[in-house]
């Protein structure tokens, strides 16, 4: 039971980091596409979203597993 | 392991690359009381070592079904009989629960059945049966339910019959997409297909069934393993296929939003793409399977049936409820089903499936013989000795098996770099979009570029679709399964055929050790030698005419050897039994003497024949005042070979010398040979003077001799040894040189027999043949070769496939590799690295590869029965 409870809170707090992570890197891509001009909004959307995923893809095993490693010292 | 911790093997399933290794790796050892996990891909096997106080079975399924992963459980119906009421049924699922490795036990009182859900490997149909029989039922199973080995089997199979089947779905409805994309380019073949099947959107519902039927894995796989926060193969390809049948969707059904428009419908993409990696999965499974083999067909020998003799009467059981003891019956052709000793009879037994040996060897009362050996030529019956857990095919079996669950070093490197490398690739993915999103496109695209060894142009592809689409196949063309495969699947084949040729590696780490060693230290007694000593020469002075009370006759090496074993018939010192089995050998009759007298601490005196004879040492002679002048050179120089030298008189005249010492085996010379032949350095270690072991080493062609060296201080000879730098092996019999064998950086124990469990060292040669030692160098050789091989092929596949699918080359060239171009590169890396392995089943060591056993260049003249004879 303290093993899924433990996992559980590990689950959240990382997800407080990675998807505020991801978002940011997102739009991040989509004010350099729209400030650099001549990008259609599909492109700016897409790119968005396509970097959006990838930064997830990237930092949700990274965060959960530093997230992890500091629920167990603790 | 300390005495709280256990081991344990669980098996796993939906692992597909190195990175599943180090998820499922890391949810383990992130429980508490787990403290080793070692993950074997292509065995898909957990070894861990975790003390049960703190973390049980339950919260180990669950660590790993959290990351996406499972343990597979099965069933087995076992009929229940004596059972007759509801405090029974209690009672059967009480004792089958408490079982280590069953999850589940549900009797029915009415069937008088116990359906048991359980984890294959770790417990046996006969520990359950056991279990019911102990609180008093009996317990039998039921017929259809196979056993571990058929279930295996199965379940690869399934997997085969899976992906063939979504192979062919893909494949098929795949090509007629490739068909209707490339119409135009069809020329007069266009006759022949209808041309509805070029219009963009039914090439789009095609591919729709592709993606969404046999490619729903990648997506269902993938998105589990995102709940928990772990990435793997599977969404490299999700979202290689995901994100190409996505702009294709979107540049069908609106043109104008800027992806490309409808010259950038990329429907044959995701259809091929899916259709490739399924096709390397097929492959995969089809191949993955025979590098295991070997070990299939270790676990097939065992026989299933035994035919008891019970109270004179012959009665046929299965073969997993022999009991020690059971007089079993063995007729011709048929199989041993444990081990056991012959009691009556006699026949020749084939035990080269065990122990590489070509030969039957034959079997009589009180010889030995081996569960799953095969019976050649007559019946006989034996007693059970070992059965079970404890017969030495399943001690071989269990030994391969962990070999081939540990990881190498090399391996451990690999593993890490895969496991790692998804999320560089993603990273990378990211660098790629934003390189050709804000730079690349502007600055170097080309309308007129095209796809690799694909006439279709990208046309009016928008800078969005073309950077998606370069950061689509850097995931594709990046998957790391080759990488993974390379080292587990060469050293399963490797451990398996060592095992074939009666070599045990007891783990990865041994062959990679093996392949390495530079200098090859014998034990020289027992191992090098036959550790007893025997005649190896009889000089005679044939100058001497023997006269007794009877008769006169001129002495010859038969009459010497005669009255000497006459004379030491009854003496007990090892060499007047050597001198007794010489003149056995020798086919002479051993009478009695007349009279016999021990002289302690130098020879014996006797009448034989009417004759005095007189043998010892020179001292003796001396004593007894005979002149030896005459035989003194060639007495020294035997002495100088190593050998003890008796001197012989008859009637107070020199009449000869025997000479005695410890034999060598009959391969040892040869096995020197092949051994140089591979350019290692040979050593030999023993507590004998340095005179006989110079002599010994000189007759061997061993390189480097430590003499003189007790038992306890063979392991500080290897230390120096390993302190010039050298990669050591100690070979020797494992149970007195235990220290030494530790030592070294690969132990291995000779001549071992079949009783593996207890031997040390890191390497067992089940016979007493000490050519194994070659084979189990060559075999670890030729296991790290595939191994190179393999990771080179890996390697060099993303090395090059990297750059090329991030469109490094595209500005000169204006060409990139279409995703599905890049789906199919990765499913050959794979059975590129798989079929290399292959070919080591084919491999043979060297002594197989040049026929018959050379008895000749390794049999010593010192052989026991040809004695060197020779007159002065």
């Amino acid at each position: 039971m303290e093993y899924k409870r433990l996992e559980k809170e590990v689950a959240r707090r990382s997800a407080l980091i990675y998807l505020p992570v991801s978002f940011g890197a997102a739009i991040l891509f989509y004010l350099a596409a729209s400030l650099g001009g001549g990008y259609p909004p599909v492109a700016r959307f897409g790119g968005m979203i396509w970097v959006g995923l990838l930064s997830l893809i990237v930092s949700m095993p990274i965060i959960t597993s530093r997230v992890k490693r500091q629920a167990r010292g603790q | 392991m300390n005495e709280s911790t256990s081991n344990l093997t669980l098996p796993i399933s939906g692992m597909t690359c190195a990175s599943c290794v180090s998820h499922v790796e890391g949810a383990l050892k992130e429980l508490p009381g787990v403290d080793h996990v070692i993950v074997n891909l292509a065995t898909n096997k957990a070894n861990l070592v975790y003390d049960p106080k703190q973390a049980g079975l339950a919260d180990m399924q669950r660590a790993i079904e959290d990351v996406g992963y499972s343990v597979p459980t099965t069933e087995l119906t076992l009929d229940v009989r004596g059972m007759t009421c509801a405090s029974c049924v209690a009672h059967v699922e009480n004792a089958l629960k408490e079982l280590h490795g069953v999850k589940e036990a549900v009797v029915n009182l009415g069937l008088g059945t116990a359906r048991v859900t359980y984890i294959p490997g770790l417990i046996t149909t006969s520990t359950m049966k056991r279990a019911v029989r102990e609180v008093g039922y009996e317990a039998s199973e039921r017929s259809e339910g196979a056993d571990a080995l058929d279930r295996e089997r199965q379940a690869r199979e399934e997997e085969i019959k899976r992906q063939g089947r979504n192979l062919i779905i893909a494949g098929a409805i795949g090509l007629i997409v490739m068909i209707g994309t490339f119409y135009e380019m069809l020329g007069p073949l266009k006759a022949f297909v209808p041309e509805f099947l070029s219009y963009k959107w039914v090439i789009g519902l095609l591919t729709t069934p592709i993606v969404f039927g046999p490619g729903r894995q990648f997506f269902t796989n993938s998105w589990r393993g995102l709940r928990h926060g772990v990435t793997d193969m599977n969404l490299l390809y999700a979202t290689g296929i995901g994100a190409a049948y996505g702009i294709a969707v979107i540049n069908t059904l609106f043109p104008k939003a800027g992806f490309g428009g409808e010259g950038a419908t990329f429907f044959e993409s995701a259809a091929l793409l899916t259709a490739f990696i399924i096709l390397g999965r097929w492959l995969e499974a089809l191949t993955r399977g025979r590098t295991s083999e070997a070990i299939r067909k270790l676990m097939k020998l065992q026989p299933k049936i035994a035919r008891i003799v019970r109270d004179g009467k012959e009665e046929e059981i299965p073969a997993d409820e022999v009991e020690i003891g059971d007089l079993i019956l063995v007729r011709p052709g048929e199989g041993i089903p444990v081990d056991g000793a012959v009691a009556e009879g006699y026949s020749a037994v084939d035990e080269s499936m065990l122990t590489g040996e070509s030969l039957p060897v034959e079997k009589k009362a009180g010889d030995n013989v081996i569960g799953g050996t095969l019976n050649k030529t007559g019946a006989f019956k034996f007693t059970a000795t070992r059965v079970g857990k404890d017969t030495a095919l399943a001690q071989i079996i269990k030994l391969v098996e962990d070999a081939q669950a540990s990881k190498a070093p090399i391996q451990k490197l690999a593993d890490w770099v895969a496991g790692h490398f998804i999320l560089g690739v993603h990273m990378l993915a990211v660098l790629v979009f934003i390189f050709w999103f804000f730079f690349g496109y502007q600055l170097f695209f080309d309308p007129n570029s095209r796809f690799i060894l694909s006439p279709y142009s990208l046309g009016e592809i928008g800078v969005f679709g073309f950077s998606l689409l370069l950061s689509v196949t850097v995931l594709v063309i990046s998957c790391p399964c080759a990488v993974g495969l390379a080292t587990p699947s060469a050293m399963m084949a490797g451990t398996g055929k060592a095992a074939q040729h009666g070599v045990l590696f007891k783990g990865a780490e041994a062959i990679e050790n093996t392949s390495k060693l530079q200098t090859i230290v014998f034990d020289k007694t027992g191992t090098l030698t036959k550790g007893e000593p025997s005649v190896t020469d009889v000089v005679i002075n044939d100058q001497l005419v023997v006269i007794s009370k009877s008769d006169h006759w001129i002495l010859n090496t038969d009459h010497l050897l005669h009255l000497a074993a006459i004379a030491e018939k009854n003496s007990e010192h090892p060499l007047g039994e050597a001198i007794v089995l010489g003149a056995e050998a020798r086919g002479l009759v051993i009478g009695e003497a007349e009279r016999f007298n021990s002289i302690p601490g130098h020879g014996v005196e006797a009448q034989v024949a009417g004759s005095a004879v007189l043998l010892g040492n020179r001292k003796l002679m001396r004593e007894r005042h005979v002149d030896f002048t005459l035989l003194m050179a060639k007495a020294e120089a035997l002495e100088a070979d190593g050998k003890t030298v008796m001197f012989v008189a008859i009637g107070g005249q020199a009449a000869g010398l025997i000479a005695v010492a410890d034999t060598l085996k009959e391969y040892t010379i040869e096995a020197i040979q092949r051994l140089h032949k591979l350019g290692l350095e040979t050593a030999m270690i023993t507590g004998d003077n340095r005179r006989t072991a110079e002599a010994i080493a000189r007759q061997v062609g061993i390189d480097r001799v430590h003499a003189e060296v007790l038992p306890q201080d063979k392991a500080e000879e290897v230390k120096k040894l390993q302190a010039l730098g050298k990669k050591v092996t100690m070979v020797g019999d494992g149970v007195n040189d235990a220290p030494a064998l530790a030592q070294a950086d690969v132990g291995m124990a000779i001549g071992s027999g079949t009783d593996v469990a207890k031997e040390t060292g890191d390497v067992i040669l089940i016979k007493d043949d000490i050519r194994d030692v070659v084979v189990a160098l060559e075999v670890a050789k030729a296991t790290m070769r595939k191994v190179k091989q393999n990771l080179f092929w890996a390697f060099i596949y993303n090395g090059l496939g990297i750059p090329l699918g991030a469109g490094l080359f595209y500005p000169f060239i204006s060409l990139i590799i279409s995703p599905e171009l890049a789906g199919l590169l990765m499913a050959i890396s794979s059975i590129t690295v798989t079929l290399n392995t292959l070919l080591l089943k084919g491999f043979k060591p060297t002594i197989r590869r040049d026929g018959r056993p050379q008895r000749g260049a390794g049999e010593s003249k010192s052989r026991f029965s040809p004695v060197a004879a020779s007159s002065d």
